[in-house]
């Protein structure tokens, strides 16, 4: 992890609507398709590697996202201290990288999470998105890669009302703006 | 606008997808005997017909998943959605 500085750090608050970035988080891409891969993510993180589509599994430190059938992206609950940071990351580059059964990438500086949370998320997203949300916002865990306002974005539904985002930095200025925009008017 | 029900992700709307053109057309096993014109027959000429004709289609803002759809041109109507190296299941 670089440590760019992050471009927004703000929290912004609206009716029902609260909107925060949260950093640092680390985040990594992993990528593999063999049998043993999925096993040892498993093994690694204590976590059940989800298989299922839009699906996703967490553990008291941990949340590991399907992102399609051979890629998952796994990221810190909390925030996490920079100097101890490598360690997973060490890890899992030993166990999976090095024996060439998958790939794993360090993504914490190139995605950015903002937290999402009230009851006019769905709502606040409903103004750019193509995606349904009917079923989603009543699944627990679930997982959706799509667009808001034409900007690429993984949407990890945490809890009842309460949403992990997570976009690229070069768009997470120019997608904060537009979120505080359309805010406003809901 | 229509929906595409992605092999991988489920249904999503078209906007998420970027269309690969016609499918099923075999490379040449050996471009170096063909002549000029049977090469760029193979590299350029597409049906593009009103009706049902198969496409690849690419999943670019889901799982970047690539994969094979019968869809009548004339009104979007999606026929069938099968993974990439499966055979079409409709003729």
């Amino acid at each position: 992890m670089l440590n760019f500085i992050t471009p927004i750090m703000d929290t912004k608050e609206y009716s029902e609507i609260k909107i925060s970035e949260i950093e640092p988080i680390l985040k990594i891409n992993l990528r593999g398709k063999s049998r043993d891969f999925i096993t040892k993510i498993g093994k690694e993180l204590s976590i059940i590697t989800p298989v299922d589509p839009n699906t996703s599994s967490s553990n008291e430190k941990l949340s590991l996202l399907w992102l399609s059938p051979d890629e998952w992206f796994l990221y810190s609950n909390d925030k996490i201290h920079i100097k101890n940071e490598n360690f997973l990351e060490d890890k899992l580059f030993k166990e999976i990288s090095k024996v060439k059964l998958g790939s794993v990438t360090n993504v914490s500086d190139h995605w950015i999470m903002i937290n999402l949370t009230g009851t006019k998320v769905y709502e606040l997203l409903s103004t750019g998105c193509p995606f349904n949300f009917n079923n989603f916002k009543n699944s627990k865990g679930a997982v959706v890669q799509t667009l808001i306002n034409h900007i690429d974005v993984i949407i990890h539904n945490k809890n009842v009302n309460d949403l992990n985002l997570f976009v690229r930095r070069s768009f997470s200025e120019h997608l904060w703006s537009w979120m505080n925009d359309s805010a406003r008017f809901i | 606008m229509f929906l595409i029900n992605c092999p991988y992700c489920g249904e999503r709307d078209q906007s998420e997808f970027s269309s690969g053109g016609e499918a099923h057309i075999v490379r040449p096993k050996q471009p170096t005997e063909l002549s000029d014109d049977q090469w760029a027959e193979y590299l350029f000429m597409r049906k593009n017909i009103k009706g049902v004709q198969f496409e690849r289609w690419n999943h670019t803002h889901g799982c970047r998943k690539w994969f094979n759809v019968v869809r009548d041109t004339s009104n979007d109507i999606i026929h069938a959605v099968y993974k990439m190296g499966e055979k079409p299941p409709v003729k």
